[in-house]
């Protein structure tokens, strides 16, 4: 532990501000609040604050930051990087906490440069609590102290400042910028201690259930009435996630400048309490009533991140309660409520996160530039476009995977590749004209260049099928993953490592139906028995198949050695709890199903958030799963 | 490409919204770079009825609004309302609180105006309770970014997207102090955002010119004006400013 007198404490801080080579941050007072601003002077600087307005996330993932530039008549694109150096000074325990879990989320598997870069590019100096926030609760959460995620710490103890070495980084800094500190004297280091342990008593508000327990509670919860009762409330503005230290949600939207000529793509922060956040393109939201958002706040916090992360995503600093006007935000009084009105509870969830890819990548979010090379009108709304990577480099995905269409200036949609793997640069997508994106898609002309990201998620383990029946059954445009696997499946020197194969496919109308030519090379091969059906079939259109839903079909189907049978059921939200019921009916287990899942799917790399049924992000752990897998998760059907 | 031809028209309205596009200033060149503007009263003198894109700034308030209204819609592809009077009818429907006659006794005193269609009024529309709107550029002016947004999004073919979320998402990333913190009664938390919060980031309560999202809870209401020690004569009062159709429909 080193020491400063206050007088030399303020030297060092302006010693700070005085070097170009990095941004001097720290507490400032606005009007009675407080936040971290540039810092004019050392003298600005208030170590006493009790909570800023906004945490200090806002330096490590912005409220607007531009990931791209682009010059739209070039299709160039260039990565905005923001070099700047910066140090921080005055982020208390609970919000270095909530860095470190932001951290865990940011550097987990796909690693986010941007994050990264900001967090490399800062020096943070930490300061202990001298002034608990009336609505804080951080002690209860063990929040309120802390011994690591800091370069320095510093502890105000009146006439002197204490420091706490964190790291090689912070020593440096103190040598250079603080040529006349000292070793801290024994005596001050009690009164830190001192200080520290004095903390817990001065929080008027305490929980009444360890933060270890609230997972088993919220698990037993899911229906509790007071979801209802507070949700009623809730005025849906999102500030709660907004300024939490623990949220993490983005969008991203395509900016372009008046003349039409340059854009950017920018991210944004996002809230799940706000209706849209789950919006896709089709205009389906999933997260439809007030209490599933209300709900999922909470849950995320308390059962999604700590089964995902082995943490609970709140420290207790008592932000979102002070922003929220109802004031029927605050974890403390909801978990508090929980706890004191056990006998109401009610509604059992399990989430589990399906095992996936566990190597580390680092991720861009800057698309691979690809060339259309062949479009084909599949129907009114759908279309074909042949995509060739310009790098040349082979593409290699399983069928089921996804990839990000980027066009510039408009945006990025998560698209189903329909191809089946060759481990050439080419592949195919079917699009259906839904959004600004496809839209655009549509109006392409074969040569022009798209961006491609991905591909993504995990997709159907072709392996795992071998030896099995295989029933497929697709809904709409549900045949445009399916599709890939099939046409993997039945190609020649597949077909025999699989056994008999159905394909019942169900269609608005005879008009929409995909692939019309390619169903009737499937039908001419070994063992395969396709039926078709539409839900209507208008006067004047030549039909010869069945007329109804896609679950009219199972009475058709001849089911051999139903224990040996895979079921695959892609399709729109509203098909899977029926078909699966007729697939229970014939004795298909829950462990022989796979489905494929479409959510809002806008990063593709599990950050931000849209895509989470529960707790399951399904641009990672999906879009293909098993459905015993998700079976019990209130948000996956319907 | 075909530069797009759009035209600019105003009904009842301080005709504000239209002089966001002459302050756009040298910003103007990479406009007409884009579109062609075919009639804009307030800046140009030639007119053309034929255009693409028309947009709306003002309120309807007489038969005769209503029909050079329609002749409007069925000129353009697109027809876009602008500014709040045309969007939510705005501070013109606050007068809807009274008959039409009452309205004219009181401005104009006993003059009998029968016959004269300039005077012949009904209460007061919003644009699309007599046409319909393709895409509405809200605020009262509406934002100089947001007209830019709106109009690249239909020079490019795309759907404009304005916020579906209110006014609090913006005010929060800016940091501000909540205004009900300060004692005041501000409309953010239920209107639509896309202003980047200007009013309370310069610590005026959102008036609520972009319109209502959503009407909260009664009981939410409640809530609120006991914490902050409101009353509901600030809320009533703030509401009528420019959603006065909401209360007229309570």
């Amino acid at each position: 532990m080193k020491s400063l007198s206050k007088q030399d404490f303020l030297k060092f801080v302006n010693n700070l501000i005085a070097d170009d080579f990095f941004e001097v941050h720290g507490v400032k007072a606005k009007g009675k609040r407080f936040v971290f601003a540039p810092l004019d002077s050392a003298d600005e600087l208030r170590l006493d604050y009790d909570v800023t307005i906004l945490p200090p996330k806002k330096y490590f993932l912005p409220q607007y930051e531009t990931l791209l530039k682009y010059d739209l008549s070039k299709s160039t694109v260039a990565v905005e990087r923001e070099e700047k150096k910066r140090v921080i000074i005055g982020v208390h325990p609970y919000d270095l906490i909530a860095l470190q879990q932001m951290d865990k989320v940011y550097f987990d598997t796909y690693v986010d440069n941007f994050y990264r870069q900001r967090r490399e590019n800062t020096i943070i100096i930490g300061s202990d609590i001298l002034t608990v926030s009336e609505r804080s609760f951080a002690a209860s959460m063990n929040a309120h102290t802390v011994s690591s995620g800091y370069d320095l710490m510093v502890t105000d103890i009146g006439d002197t400042i204490v420091i706490d070495i964190g790291t090689e980084k912070g020593r440096d800094l103190l040598e250079k910028h603080a040529p006349m500190v000292r070793d801290a004297q024994e005596k001050e280091i009690k009164k830190v201690e001192k200080l520290r342990e004095s903390l817990p008593a001065k929080y008027k508000r305490s929980l009444k259930i360890e933060k270890e327990s609230w997972k088993k509670l919220l698990e037993k919860s899911y229906e509790h009435p007071i979801w209802k009762e507070l949700s009623e409330k809730c005025l849906q503005c999102s500030s709660c996630t907004m300024v939490c230290p623990t949220c993490y949600c983005f969008d991203v939207r395509d900016e372009v400048s008046l003349s039409t000529k340059e854009g950017t793509r920018i991210r944004t922060w996002d809230g799940c309490l706000l209706p849209d956040f789950t919006r896709i393109a089709s205009g389906e939201i999933f997260r439809k009533e007030k209490i599933d958002r209300f709900r999922h706040r909470f849950y995320r916090k308390g059962v999604y991140i700590p089964e995902r992360y082995n943490f609970v995503a709140c420290v207790g600093c008592g932000r979102c309660s002070i922003a929220c006007l109802p004031d029927i935000a605050d974890p403390l009084s909801v978990m508090n409520g929980l706890v004191e009105r056990k006998t109401e509870a009610g509604g059992e969830i399990v989430v589990e996160i399906p095992e996936t890819k566990k190597e580390i990548e680092e991720v861009s979010y800057v698309p691979r530039s690809a060339t259309i090379k062949r479009i084909e009108k599949l129907t009114e709304f759908e279309k074909l476009f042949e995509i060739e990577l310009d790098d040349g480099k082979p593409f290699y995905y399983e069928p089921g995977q996804f990839v990000e269409v980027s066009i510039l200036g408009v945006g990025e949609a998560p698209i189903s590749i329909s191809s089946p793997p060759t481990g050439g640069s080419s592949f195919e997508l079917v699009v259906r004209r839904v959004g600004n994106v496809t839209n655009k898609l549509h109006e392409l002309k074969v040569n022009d260049k798209i961006g491609i990201r991905g591909p993504f998620g995990r997709g159907f383990d072709a392996k795992a099928l071998e030896g099995r029946n295989l029933i497929f059954v697709a809904g709409g445009i549900g045949m445009v993953p399916m599709r890939s696997l099939i046409s993997f499946i039945l190609n020649d020197s597949n077909r025999d490592r699989y056994g008999m194969i159905t394909i019942l496919y169900g269609s608005k109308t005879p008009q929409e139906v995909l692939f019309r030519n390619e169903i009737e090379e499937w039908k001419k091969k070994k063992e395969v028995t396709v039926k078709l059906t539409v839900d209507k079939c208008p006067d004047g259109v030549c039909w010869n198949g069945c007329i109804g839903l896609v679950t009219s079909l199972f009475p058709q189907v001849r089911w051999r050695d139903v224990e040996n049978t895979v079921a695959i059921v892609i399709g729109p939200p509203i098909m899977y709890k029926f078909v699966i019921k007729c697939l229970h009916t014939m004795g298909v287990k829950d462990e022989n199903i796979y489905v494929s899942l479409e959510r809002r799917m806008k990063c593709g790399i599990g950050k931000c958030g849209h895509c989470q049924i529960n707790g399951v992000y399904v641009c990672k752990e999906g879009p293909v799963f098993n459905y015993s897998e998700i079976k019990d998760l209130p948000e996956a059907f319907e | 490409m075909n530069k797009p031809r759009v035209a600019f028209f105003d009904f009842a309205s301080c005709e504000g919204c239209e002089l966001q596009i002459a302050n756009l200033e040298e910003e103007i060149l990479d406009l007409i770079e884009i579109v062609e503007v075919v009639s804009f009263r307030e800046v140009m003198k030639e007119h053309s009825d034929d255009y693409d894109i028309a947009f709306v700034e003002g309120s309807i308030m007489r038969p005769m609004d209503e029909e050079r209204l329609k002749r409007i819609r069925s000129n353009a592809k697109i027809l876009v309302a602008f500014g709040a009077c045309a969007t939510i009818g705005g501070v013109n429907k606050i007068r809807n609180q009274w008959q039409p006659e009452e309205v004219l006794r009181d401005v104009y005193g006993d003059v009998d105006l029968k016959g004269n269609k300039f005077f012949d009024v009904f209460k007061t529309k919003a644009v699309d309770e007599v046409v319909k709107v393709d895409y509405y550029i809200y605020g009262c002016p509406p934002p100089r970014d947001e007209i830019k947004k709106v109009i690249t999004a239909l020079v490019m073919g795309k759907k404009p997207e304005i916020p579906n979320y209110p006014v609090c998402v913006e005010c929060k990333k800016n940091e501000n102090v909540c205004l009900f913190e300060l004692g005041k009664f501000c409309l953010g938390p239920i209107t639509r955002a896309g202003c980047n919060a200007i009013c309370p980031s310069n610590g005026r309560a959102c008036d609520g010119c972009r319109g209502i999202l959503s009407e909260p809870d009664t009981k939410c209401v409640e809530d609120i004006l006991k914490r902050y020690n409101l009353t509901y004569d600030e809320l009533k009062h703030r509401f009528t400013i420019f959603n006065y159709r909401r209360e007229e429909e309570r």
